[in-house]
């Protein structure tokens, strides 16, 4: 029986020293449930979104019942943008929040009550478009010719890394992220180059799907993610392993508070997150001083 | 006493109104605030250093090595209070500009260029515009007790005179924004907003009673504050559509409004009397009659 008592604390340690070792061993990263190596992530996210680039907002609309509308909505309303304005909205393809802002900003609302100055601020105004994928800013450049924006030279869309970005420190006004972050290898150097980036006063603004705390409402929502969207995507978009996987990475995404402390960690302050419907989405903000 | 707990709870204001949480009064210690509704649950995190969240997820310890060894509540006051001194900054540049353009975002993103930060800082302040006409009344309360402090004029005078003279010296702060105040009460009416400015209100005429020396802490107390509450909205809107020159019809009509109360102070006196004389009366010929009726 000593012996049994002995090999189990053995186990037990040697078990406990392995399972630390892959943790702090940094080379292994979550790809939705699988383990992946750092360097095959950011290839196999990009496949993941050339596939889904073309279908990517009818999915979206499908997978949220339109909410994501309004998600992007409130998203906007809490950056308050205003004329002259330098925003980066990162990994953000095709556009969505870049133009609610630019709309925002050139509403009757804001125009009725402005001056002729703040005319040639409006000039100013810059929202830099983000993208790992040129796929997805394609697709962005062909709505932004649709709905009119086409000449507008205030949308700059731009091809790069969320992790190193090609922007100058204490550039931008604003920083927005919507349904990207949890894509990203490296967290925690986003939210670095997020804080270089920014100027003194500058917001970070992150939407994300998140987790649902409420007891009934929890299991409901596993339901739906798992049983209900991959068959989605395969039925709408033929591709039912990246539904899978983006299914997956909003499972294995930090929840809520632990995102907070990493958007601390980086150095921003006034910290603060709101969920919406409950957890399945949460808006992150912070304040570089 | 009374002036120590007004100094707290104007710390303790200005804490309040920059943290965008739905409670009135918060301590510096105590963290988080969260207020639920069926959508939107918020929550404000900013001390999470010193929160042990999942113990057991080690891989994260080694990206912040730097937060084990502080001080936590060393840590926690100093981002807290950079981030109030900025918005103190950005506001207090704002006021200047208020008369150009109303207590409005446009104001405080000038405000803000002013300081040389950027007009983002805006979109986090709690209940923007609403923002602004706090930190005004705030600063103004703040002026008030300095000038009390400092003031030996009040020592001659009565307590109504005293009164009058302090909620004139208060309005006399506000005199310089007249043409956008209307816009400042619109905000402070907005349901969201009445709590902060009902509180300030409160603090406001509970800091005149004490400077006009008011001892009381039974029932009158209240009676007291309702009643110069409502002399100085008064006398606060009046001054809105005053033309006169250096606002003197507005001082007339507070003299008269504090004169006013003081009489009716006895008044009531003589009202309650009245009262209890009338009812001594209807009581018995009452009795009387629901006897008979019962009687039936």
């Amino acid at each position: 029986m000593a012996f049994r008592l002995v090999t189990r604390n053995l186990r037990n340690r040697i078990s406990f020293k392995l399972r630390s070792a892959s943790l702090l061993h940094s080379h292994a990263t979550s790809f939705g449930f699988k383990e992946v190596r750092e360097e095959d992530k950011s290839q196999m996210v990009g496949k993941v979104f050339s596939n889904v680039a073309s279908n990517y907002d009818l999915m979206n609309d499908f997978m949220s019942a339109g909410l994501h509308r309004l998600w992007k909505d409130r998203l906007v309303s809490k950056l308050s943008p205003f004329p002259g304005m330098k925003h980066l909205d990162v990994a953000g393809g095709t556009g969505d929040v870049a133009f609610r802002i630019l709309e925002s900003i050139n509403s009757i609302r804001h125009r009725a009550l402005q001056d002729t100055i703040n005319d040639d601020l409006r000039e100013e105004t810059r929202i830099y478009v983000c993208d790992i994928n040129q796929n997805m800013l394609n697709v962005g450049k062909n709505r932004a010719l649709e709905r009119g924006l086409g000449e507008d030279k205030s949308l700059v869309w731009v091809q790069g890394d969320a992790e190193t970005l090609s922007f100058e420190d204490n550039s931008m006004d604003g920083y927005s992220i919507a349904f990207g972050i949890r894509n990203v290898t490296h967290i925690e150097k986003a939210l670095t180059e997020a804080y270089r980036v920014l100027k003194r006063g500058g917001r970070f603004l992150c939407l994300e799907l998140s987790h649902v705390e409420i007891p009934v409402f929890k299991e409901l929502y596993d339901l739906y993610s798992f049983s209900v969207i991959p068959r989605l995507g395969e039925a709408v978009a033929g591709d039912r392993e990246s539904y899978q996987y983006l299914v997956e990475s909003i499972r294995r995404f930090p929840p809520q508070e632990r995102f907070a402390s990493m958007i601390v960690d980086a150095g921003f302050h006034k910290v603060e997150y709101e969920n919406l419907v409950g957890g399945v989405v949460a808006i992150h903000s912070g304040l570089k001083i | 006493m009374y002036r120590m707990a007004a100094n707290r709870f104007l710390h303790h204001a200005s804490l309040v109104k920059n943290s965008g949480g739905s409670s009135l009064l918060r301590f510096p210690i105590l963290r988080t605030v969260i207020t639920s509704s069926w959508f939107s649950t918020y929550a404000d995190p900013q001390t999470f250093p010193n929160q042990t969240l999942h113990p057991s997820d080690s891989s994260t310890s080694s990206s912040s090595p730097t937060t084990a060894g502080d001080d936590p509540r060393q840590r926690r006051k100093n981002p807290r209070a950079e981030y109030e001194e900025e918005q103190d900054h950005v506001l207090q540049a704002s006021l200047r500009h208020v008369i150009r353009f109303g207590w409005s975002e446009e104001t405080m993103i000038a405000g803000a260029k002013e300081v040389g930060v950027s007009p983002s800082i805006v979109g986090s302040f709690p209940r923007k515009e609403a923002a602004l006409v706090e930190f005004f009344m705030d600063d103004c309360l703040q002026r008030l007790i300095d000038r009390i402090d400092s003031g030996e004029e009040l020592r001659q005078l009565i307590p109504s005179q005293r009164i009058s003279k302090l909620v004139r010296i208060r309005l006399e702060m506000q005199a310089p924004y007249i043409s956008k105040w209307p816009q400042a009460l619109s905000f402070q009416a907005h349901p969201l907003n009445v709590p902060t400015s009902f509180k300030q209100r409160a603090m406001l005429v509970d800091e005149i009673w004490h400077a006009a020396g008011d001892e009381a802490s039974d029932i009158d107390w209240y009676v007291k504050r309702t009643f110069l509450g409502g002399i100085y909205s008064a006398t606060e809107i009046y001054m809105l559509t005053d033309r006169s020159p250096e606002f003197r019809d507005t001082w007339l009509f507070l003299d008269d409004r504090v004169k006013d109360a003081f009489d009716l102070k006895k008044t009531l006196q003589e009202a309650t009397y009245l009262a209890e004389a009338v009812g001594a009366g209807m009581g018995s010929s009452l009795q009387g009659f629901v006897g008979k009726v019962f009687q039936r």
